[in-house]
């Protein structure tokens, strides 16, 4: 837990009250049963329900252990040359062919696989399909893997339990499908700072009056009073203009920008987010419990489901509880929400980008 | 710049702090488990599947989504003349017109009745149209609703969403409490004031509370609703915390240096002073269970009801004695 703040708007005196009492309570080791309704407000008759015996707990859990060989072992891990969890990739091909959320690897030769089985390898970009946000990548000179077995995700309503891969990889995490199948529509990108409406003084640039908590731009080390002056190569002296530039990029994409500190030049490379994922943001309240993807919306077609995964998990396959995998994680998008892909949406198309990269066309000799 | 207002007003309208959790995690702690739990069986999990399908179709017609001045919640309708629950905070004082909507289309107004704030429970009245509303009934079962139990929640996290309908979520009551029940249906802004449903399809708690954790997410029970029933259709706001869940005694207590449970002081016209007991008593068991600190006590007290007869053994001046108190209904000191 990185922050213990209260969430609250309305009812700061409630929890002022409640700390009050409690720490009379300790202090003084006296329990006026009329006098402190807040401690006793919070008495539980019985004791609460165990860690392990909750809805992912380990006695939980249990009941889909058996389905890891058909989950775990058809999921690998994406990380950095120094072994930090990028995110997760789901295998579909027994020789090396995994799909990848792409947002989450603008770079793809800056990281490696690891497999279950503790092998690793390096990736080769075959097909990046911007409109679904998958990335279609092989793993240079394996073989002997287990590909996911797909069914369809279409006729599973809600409430139909799920199972997922999370925590790189070594764990599963139960779920139902929760929501309604839907295309999520794009909002564009944003890179979460606030301008100044007026052109600065010279002319030159545009001023940041405020950056969005944990947002692209702070990533990026970008800080109020700074001056934008090129995004992407291009000179910008109004807002507008940067509105334009950021907003057709696609989350995930990153954009290089010149700007003025206290006079001096400086230079940084912005990761782009969703809009709506800055904006819904902005104050870092960080709704998802671990945060949530750079790219959460503009996809054709998502399976809403309601098991707790972070960002990392993204990219690997969703299982119904017969071990059948019915989609890839897409997006988390706040506390309640993760979306997938349902097989529907991607499968046929991916097994033609494989087909191309297994069977290039043959060159024709010249006459 | 951003038009960040209406999104943060909407989050921020509903997300609220359980006031009381960090008090419990204490208790929580040494709750390490005599008897663990069986293990769960896919069966478990495909039947509650199942039943959850059944009873799906029916009960979340009966979800109603909430615009109110800058926020957006949920609520639930309980009889077939419009009497709606969700959280006091919500409309947040009686007698407010609240824009309604339900999941067929329809769009309606309601108007807030009584409410609870110190549980967050709230009442209020859809406008009439004609024909019977949808709905679903309350459990009058509060006890029953215990950890371990199987539930599942209904709302509109984030607010009215026509192309993606109401969220459901599925998990498991970890706590519950004299007033609230938490579970592991992860909630968020918007969600507040919807229903969480037992296997009966029955209501035991409306969303009011989230903590930081995933699994901190806290529902007003069904207690406060059926306690304060009569004074909520009659759009009363209850201000101070009631009666409690349970019979009132009227002892503060202390622990004694020796580590016992002492009576610190008893409250004029209770039935503890009605019964003897006076200050300096020290109390060694209720109803033949000994007690060793004040939250069993309270507890315990507060698990009985107004009327029901409590046996103490208490000790006077190194004398022991049995007393009978029959427990009242806590006196409403403030409110209306």
């Amino acid at each position: 837990m990185t922050k213990d703040e209260f969430r609250r708007t309305k009812d700061s005196s409630t929890a002022f009250h409640a700390w009050a009492a409690l720490s009379f309570g300790l202090r003084h080791s006296a329990f006026f049963i009329l006098l402190c309704p807040f401690f006793l407000h919070a008495d539980p008759p019985r004791l609460p329900l165990p860690q392990e015996d909750r809805t992912n707990g380990k006695h939980t859990l249990a009941a889909v252990e058996r389905l890891k060989p058909l989950t775990i072992a058809c999921a690998a891990r994406i990380e950095s040359p120094l072994g930090r969890a990028i995110c997760t990739a789901t295998i579909v091909g027994e020789d090396g062919y995994v799909l990848i959320k792409a947002s989450e690897v603008p770079e793809l030769q800056k990281t490696r696989i690891k497999f279950s089985d503790g092998r690793t390898a390096d990736l080769r970009e075959v097909h990046r399909e911007t409109r679904l946000d998958l990335l279609l990548a092989q793993a240079v000179g394996i073989t002997g893997l287990r590909a996911v077995s797909f069914g369809g995700a279409h006729s599973l309503g809600l409430g139909q339990w799920l199972c997922s891969v999370a925590d790189a990889g070594k764990e599963t995490r139960i779920g139902i499908v929760s929501a309604k199948f839907r295309r999520i529509p794009g909002e564009g990108a944003a890179m979460g700072i606030r301008m100044d409406a007026k052109a600065s003084k010279d002319g030159k640039g545009v001023r940041i009056v405020g950056i969005a908590s944990e947002s692209p731009a702070e990533a990026a080390g970008l800080q109020e009073d700074d001056v934008l002056i090129t995004i992407a190569g291009e000179k910008v002296a109004a807002l507008d203009r940067v509105y334009d530039i950021v907003k057709k990029r696609q989350p995930g994409e990153i954009i290089d920008i010149h700007y003025l500190r206290k006079d001096k030049e400086a230079s940084c490379r912005v990761r782009l987010a969703s809009r709506s994922k800055v904006l819904n943001n902005w104050e870092g309240e960080d709704f998802a419990n671990g945060g949530i993807s750079l790219r959460n919306d503009n996809f054709p077609e998502v399976l809403q489901h309601d098991i707790p995964l972070l960002p990392a998990d993204m990219g690997g396959p969703l299982a119904t509880l017969e071990g059948k995998v019915v989609g890839i994680n897409i997006a988390r998008v706040d506390r309640v929400t993760t979306f997938a892909l349902p097989v529907e949406a991607f499968w046929t198309e991916a097994q033609l980008w494989i087909k191309a990269d297994r069977h290039p066309p043959k060159a024709v000799l010249a006459q | 710049m951003f038009s960040l207002c209406t999104l943060m007003a909407r989050r921020a309208a509903t997300v609220f702090v359980a006031s009381g959790f960090i008090a419990t995690t204490a208790l929580a702690a040494g709750g390490a488990d005599k008897n663990p739990a069986p293990k769960t069986d896919i069966s478990e999990l495909l039947k509650i599947q199942s039943d959850v399908q059944k009873l799906l179709p029916r009960v979340r017609q009966a979800l109603v989504a909430i615009q109110s001045g800058d926020g957006t919640a949920s609520g639930v309708i309980i009889s077939a003349d419009g009497l709606m629950l969700t959280a006091a905070h919500v409309p947040n004082g009686p007698g407010k017109d609240m824009k309604v909507l339900l999941e067929d289309g329809t769009v309606t107004t309601a108007k807030s009745l009584g409410l609870d704030k110190t549980t967050d429970a709230a009442l209020a009245r859809l406008k009439d149209r004609g024909k019977p509303w949808p709905f679903v009934n309350l459990s009058r079962e509060v006890a029953k609703a215990q950890p371990g139990e199987w539930c599942f929640a209904l709302g509109h996290p984030g607010g009215f969403d026509k192309a993606r309908g109401p969220v459901l979520r599925v998990g498991r009551i970890i706590k519950q409490t004299a007033n609230s029940l938490h579970s592991d249906c992860v909630l968020m802004g918007g969600d507040s004031g919807g229903p969480l449903f037992n296997f009966n399809g029955e209501v035991i708690g409306i969303h009011s509370q989230i903590w930081e954790g995933r699994d901190q997410n806290v529902h007003v029970s069904m207690a406060p609703f059926l306690r304060s029933w009569e004074a909520m259709q009659k759009s009363q706001v209850i201000k101070t915390w009631g009666t409690g869940a349970g019979g009132y005694l009227g002892v503060a207590t202390v622990m004694s240096d020796s580590i016992e449970l002492e009576v610190a002081d008893v409250i004029d016209a209770s039935p503890a002073l009605k019964a003897g007991i006076r200050a300096g008593d020290v109390i060694l068991s209720v109803n033949g269970e000994a007690m060793t600190d004040q939250q069993q006590f309270s507890a315990t007290v507060r698990a009985r009801a107004a009327g029901d007869t409590l046996k103490l053994r208490l000790r006077t001046r190194d004398k022991e004695r049995d007393v009978s108190v029959q427990l009242a209904q806590k006196p409403q000191e403030e409110g209306q």
